[in-house]
């Protein structure tokens, strides 16, 4: 349907239009998110086995230089005028052999070490399998008597046997990569060679990573950090939600281990039974949060942009200005100010001599914190929709007003709904951000009031904050990780299936 | 699950080592497989027996002969890491100058020839360094200062070096017998107490109270009520409102062995505790203040001294010194908590009482000039300059017994609460302070003090349940 | 047009309804700006507070003074003959102006190198077609959306193996390697440019580097200062990184990390409150400057990126 049929609509059609576009789209969006979900994996093992394709075909097929590819990387390339390349090859087959063997293979067997001996809080020692490293302290006394940990230097630390479990796995997974891309290039240097044609030379194919194959040149340094700082991690953190990692089992030495899927039931069964429903209460509490912070935001933002960008208003530079200000203090300074103004005993009570509980009661606090995210936010929204507001075509107001539509008329049959269907995914991009809207909580009530209810945590506490506390100050490192993985998904299933079902990703579709 | 695990990871290695075979060069030079060799342990947590007959355990550390035995040991540890000590030492902000003074003394006084001694001081907040040093053990400071109650956590971790006979020996004979005490977790000693300033009593404006007025709460609230001013006891606060439940017998500790907190605030005597809270709170804003706000409860107290909104304050001595500046020392005066009414019957108020006290990190490179060092930093000495720059009581026997600290009306105070009060450091847990047995006092302010009955069984009931599972996911 | 009185005719009537509506719209909008301003207001009154004291009671101060601001860069103290002096400028409690550089410095290089790195993906993704690229793109989706902080832990130890910890190279590194995943709005904005014109510099032999540098990127003007300035902005608002990130030496810190210390712990609030509140009127100043500057490229930007998704 275009959207000029939507707009001429009435009111009351245009609603049931929504609701019943709302309700069939659903269907599609999530078997639409399965098929995204269903396209990775395809896409990730498509590539392995494209890779693999042929792999055996390749061999028989190939001469003497092709097979030797199979064994001694690069040997196909040498021997078929590709020596640069070749010897490139060979390069990464030396180096990943020297550091499997010097590196790699010593992590690899420790991080899944039997029959360790660990002394806990008590000096009670016990044989433990499926441990994370494998040198535990070892003490004795010096001439003062004072115990002291001989082997300082040469104690495992779990993090690390997983930290460089991980980057072998992805090493190992580039090199087989590159492995297969070399018989493939071995056995196509062949068959160029056999048709007549000569292969690239060096230059030639350096040349090629400026043209052809421009992307790879641009995608390596953005990936490589990728991998390193953000893949890497995220897999560390998703094994140790396996894992029995906690602030006891911080120091060097001191090891941690595998435990199953134990910490997944745990979420759902945190401290006493009335705490056992943190999760759920703390999702729930998220999920409206968020739904208020993004359409709060969202709706003021266009009315203050509306009001502004209407065309007798003088003086739209100075408006505009005047409400950018606080979007431009950095947050953490207006949020911190905010806190201080709302608090007992502080600014604004202090100044009246009241004590209103902004901050300190459930209920108040809650509302609170989504006011405050009202001040925060409403200036960016404001920002950016004004320049939407600009690009509405002008004859679709013309239209309106012949038809006689006042000015709310105006703003709910056509202003509306032309921003609402141009910025649906920035709304959707806006309420995972608020899913993970940090700040606003942590800054301005800390996630308190505290309550007897919540499993260390508080009220106002969202996942994201709790996450936090249990990784900072709790040192539950297992469960946070239960939890990133939660939102992660919670995120994840939420805005594909948005996306979905928004028009622009239609549109991405039909472009690509 | 372990098996499965083991049978996957099995399947990946073999995977990888047939790759390396078939790649050629034989990578199987590490033997490969997951076997692993477990390195025994010495399990011997307890450091008495293995040690006896060595003759260091009597060295007088006080002694002008220990020096030269320590500058020795020093340049031993020092040689290590040619010839260069360096040392990163966590106090409060206000103790920076103190130690700055007290660490220039050591390095003069220990410093042998050939050694430099380099210290940097960071502040980190008495309250938070426990938390600091178990975020990244390795990397925070060699000596800290903190809270007792932070020890528990700190040796569950095994983040802090425990102390052997000598340094043992040294402060238990300087110090009192229950400053000594809140060092040890499960019989392994830890740390140097430091001052025992870390409870809580009374400081009052001498011009709005007589000393007479002190042993009754109901006659301070009634006559700083008819002032329009205060007395200021954070209700909220379960540092604080643990005392109600401690007056009215119910007690708290901590089983350090199977980790196991346990609190009985969920019984008569608790319920006799929370409907005092209450009787309290009918007087809020008339007489009785329960609410530091946002800013910190020392803020908060010297500014209510300043601009007349309080005439009393149940806190502790780190709020002396503000209080003194803002109404001049001539008024302050110091006390025991009052009695409050319990039922109709009066109760004397308890309270907790806490140690600052000093560590060493396990994985300094220096242990023995650390020790030394926060040795040094604890005695009698340091403790009395202490005393004279922040008003902390000490904890060393002959520091007590200086002049200038008998006189100080905090000390008696304290040593008149003494007998109410309950160590905090033996019974408080790792994750005592992140449950919320504060939440009664809380609900009890909200309520203006008419909390009903079953509301008040219902809180307690759960938040006792919250404490003595909050240990569960630590207890694997 | 059956009404005789002129006074009463629609369209007088309209003026007349329209005049109302502006007032209204002027009225609402003073009265917005004032709640909009008044916390700013609130903070800038308040550095300039002569009493000392973390508690103010009125919004106007009743002592002027620029105290606030001055004890950001010079502290005093007494020495052991209780004279005031100054604190030698390496042993300052808060060494306000180190937290500048170490600000400035960090956000310049994390500005110039996740510049790049968006460019670079954005460009890759909007102008090029490739086998796996609509896996990168479902793949970069995917990792945008696992929680930013989740995985602080191995950053850390991450960065301790590279020996990075408490390096202000370290936290340079944290703020942009990630900054591939931003490309969403530089992309909205490569895919307005005309197809067109790489065609056409195809056709005269000009390889897809040169099209980059010398086509594309030159017309990418507000895109650039876009990125730039939003990826300059960061460092100065994160506390999260910074205060895991960095020891307790507080030469080390950024502003943000800093002036959270400030009044994060009840022993500083009294003393540091006020001065907290100059040192953020110190750096609200440039970067406001910078917003109010690049309002007109960050409207561009974001809707530019929005409606391409």
């Amino acid at each position: 349907m275009d959207y000029l049929d939507y707009v001429q609509m009435t009111k009351g059609q245009q609603i049931s239009y929504n609701i019943k576009s709302f309700f069939t789209g659903i269907p599609g969006a999530i078997a639409g998110f399965f098929q995204v979900v269903a396209n990775v994996i395809k896409g990730f093992f498509g590539w392995i086995g494209n890779g693999f394709k042929g792999y055996g075909q390749r061999f028989s097929d190939g001469d003497t230089g092709t097979k030797l590819s199979y064994v001694i990387m690069g040997a196909g390339n040498m021997m078929h005028k590709q020596l640069g390349k070749g010897l490139v090859f060979l390069a990464v087959e030396v180096l990943y052999i020297m550091y499997m063997v010097n590196f790699g293979m010593t992590y690899v067997s420790k991080i899944y070490s039997d029959n360790v001996t660990i002394t806990d809080s008590n000096g009670v020692t016990a044989v433990h399998y499926g441990v994370i490293g494998s040198n535990t302290p070892v003490y004795g006394y010096d001439d003062f008597g004072e115990k002291t940990l001989l082997n300082r230097d040469n104690l495992d630390t779990s993090n690390n046997v997983l930290l460089f479990f991980v980057v072998t796995l992805l090493i190992t997974i580039a090199f087989f990569a590159l492995y297969i891309a070399n018989t493939k290039s071995a056995y196509e240097t062949e068959q160029l060679i056999k048709a007549g044609k000569t292969p690239m030379t060096g230059i030639e194919e350096i040349k090629d990573y400026f043209d052809e194959r421009f992307h790879v040149t641009l995608l390596t340094i953005p990936v490589l950090g990728l991998l390193a700082f953000t893949v890497v991690p995220i897999i560390f953190t998703v094994f140790i939600a396996f894992t029995n990692y906690t602030r006891e089992r911080i120091a060097p030495g001191e090891l941690y281990w595998w435990v199953g899927f134990q910490n997944f039931a745990e979420v759902f069964n945190t401290g006493s039974a009335e705490q056992s429903a943190t999760f759920g209460k703390i999702l729930s509490w998220t999920l409206i949060w968020a739904f208020f912070a993004t359409f709060s935001n969202f709706i003021l933002g266009i009315i203050l942009a509306l009001m502004i960008n209407k065309k007798e208003i003088k003086f739209k530079a100075f408006w505009r200005t005047l409400f950018i200000i606080t979007a431009a203090v950095p947050q953490f300074v207006t949020l911190l100010l905010m806190k201080m103004l709302l608090g007992q005993g502080t600014g604004l009570n202090a100044m009246m001599g009241t004590t209103y509980p902004f901050l300190t009661d459930a209920t108040w606090a809650k509302c609170t914190v989504i006011i405050v995210n009202i001040w925060v936010g409403v200036p960016f929204t404001m920002l950016s929709t004004s320049g939407i507001l600009m690009n509405i075509p002008e004859d679709l107001y013309e239209s309106a007003r012949i038809d006689g539509a006042n000015a709310v008329q105006q703003f709910t049959k056509i202003t509306f709904p032309y921003i609402f269907f141009v910025l649906t995914p920035y709304l959707i991009s806006s309420f995972v951000g608020n899913i993970n809207n940090f700040n606003v909580i942590y800054f301005l009530t800390g996630g308190g009031p505290e309550s007897h209810l919540y499993y260390k945590s508080g009220e106002t506490d969202l996942l994201v904050t709790w996450l936090y506390k249990l990784t900072v100050s709790e040192g539950d490192y297992k469960l946070a990780a239960v939890i990133g993985i939660f939102v992660f998904l919670i995120c994840a299933i939420g805005s594909l299936i948005a996306f979905n079902m928004s028009k622009a990703s239609k549109n991405e579709e039909e472009f690509s | 699950m372990v098996s499965k695990t083991k049978r996957v990871l099995a399947l990946v290695l073999t995977a990888m080592i047939s790759a390396s075979a078939l790649a050629g060069c034989g990578g199987g030079s590490s033997g490969g497989g997951s076997t692993t060799t477990s390195t025994p342990t010495n399990s011997t947590a307890n450091n008495t027996a293995s040690n006896s007959g060595n003759q260091a355990a009597e060295l007088d550390l006080d002694s002008d002969s220990s020096v030269d035995i320590i500058k020795e040991r020093i340049k031993k540890e020092a040689e290590t890491s040619g010839g260069e000590i360096k040392l990163e030492v966590w106090c409060s902000g206000d103790d920076k100058k103190f130690e700055t003074t007290r660490i220039k003394a050591f390095k003069d006084k220990y410093t042998p020839d050939g050694v430099k001694i380099v210290v940097n001081i960071s502040a980190v907040g008495e309250d938070k360094v426990g938390g600091k040093v178990l975020e990244k053990p390795e990397e925070a400071a060699d000596v800290f200062n903190f809270a007792d109650d932070q020890l528990t956590g700190l040796a569950e971790s095994k983040a802090i070096a425990d102390l052997g006979d000598m340094f043992q020996n040294n402060i238990k004979k300087n110090n009192t017998e229950e400053s000594v005490s809140v060092c040890s977790v499960n019989d392994v000693f830890y740390a140097f107490p430091r001052t025992s300033d870390n409870g809580y009593f009374m400081y009052y404006d001498k011009r709005d109270l007589d000393e007479a007025d002190l042993d009754d709460m109901d006659t301070i609230i009634s006559k700083l009520g008819a002032k329009n001013k205060n007395i200021y006891l954070p209700l909220g606060n379960a540092w604080y409102n643990c005392g109600f439940f401690f007056a009215a017998g119910c007690d708290i500790s901590y089983d350090a062995k199977t980790k196991q907190q346990t609190a009985t605030f969920n019984t008569p005597e608790g319920y006799k505790a929370a409907r005092a809270m209450n009787h309290l709170a009918l007087n809020l804003h008339k007489g009785f203040e329960c609410d530091a706000g946002s800013l910190g409860d020392n803020v908060f107290v010297a500014d209510g001294f300043k601009n007349g909104t309080l005439g009393a304050a149940v806190i502790g001595t780190w709020a002396g010194p503000d209080i003194k500046k803002n109404i001049g020392a001539e008024y302050v005066g110091a006390a025991k908590l009052p009695k409050v009414d319990m039922d109709g019957e009066k109760v004397q108020l308890h309270s907790f009482s806490g140690y600052k006290i000093v560590g060493v990190n396990k994985f300094t490179k220096y242990p023995i000039t650390s020790k030394v060092l926060a040795y040094f930093l604890t005695n009698k000495e340091s403790q009395l300059e202490r005393y004279k720059t922040r008003g902390l009581i000490p904890t060393n026997k002959e520091a007590l017994e200086d002049s200038d600290v008998k006189a100080d009306p905090a000390l008696k105070a304290i040593q008149d609460q003494k007998e109410f009060s309950h160590p905090q450091g033996a019974s408080v847990g790792t994750s005592f302070w992140s449950c919320s047995p504060g939440t009664i006092g809380t609900k009890i302010k909200d309520a203006e003090g008419n909390l009903p009955e079953d509301k008040i069984e219902e809180i307690l009931n759960s938040v006792v349940a919250q404490i003595e599972s909050s240990n569960k996911s630590n207890a694997t | 047009m059956n009404t005789t009185n002129f006074q009463n005719s629609p369209q007088a009537g309209y003026a007349a309804k329209r005049k109302a509506a502006n007032t209204a719209i002027y009225i609402i909008l003073a009265v917005l700006g004032v709640i909009w301003l008044f916390p700013i207001i609130w903070l800038i009154l308040t550095s300039f507070d002569g009493e000392t004291g973390a508690v103010t009671r009125s919004l106007i101060p009743t002592n002027w003074s620029f105290n606030n601001y001055i004890k950001l860069f010079v502290q005093y103290e007494t020495d052991a003959n209780g004279n005031e002096v100054q604190v030698a400028a390496d042993a300052m409690q808060f060494p306000y102006m180190q937290w500048i550089l170490n600000t400035l410095f960090v956000a310049v290089c994390s500005c110039v190198i996740s510049t790049l790195l968006v460019l670079m993906v954005s460009y890759t993704f909007s102008r090029l077609r490739f086998k796996s690229r609509k896996t990168f793109l479902n793949m970069g989706l995917i990792l945008g959306m696992f929680p930013g902080f989740m995985s602080m832990v191995a950053v850390y130890a991450i960065m301790k193996v590279l020996g990075l910890t408490n390096s202000l190279i370290g936290l340079i590194i944290v703020y942009s390697a990630g900054a591939g995943l931003g490309y969403q709005v530089a992309k909205g904005f490569f895919d307005t440019i005309p197809h067109a014109l790489d065609e056409a510099a195809k056709i005269d032999g000009a390889t897809r580097h040169q099209i980059f540098w010398q086509i594309i990127l030159p017309l990418s003007k507000p895109i650039i200062v876009y990125t730039a300035l939003t990826t300059f902005m960061g460092p100065w608002g994160d506390y999260i990184f910074v205060s895991y990130f960095m020891d307790q030496n507080p030469y080390g810190w950024t502003v943000a990390r800093g002036l959270y210390e400030m009044i994060d712990n009840k022993e500083n609030i009294n003393e540091w409150f006020k001065p907290f509140c100059a040192g953020a009127v110190i750096i609200a100043i440039p970067i406001t400057t910078l917003f109010l500057i690049m309002q007109r490229f960050y409207v561009g930007g974001m809707t530019g990126g929005a409606v391409k998704g």
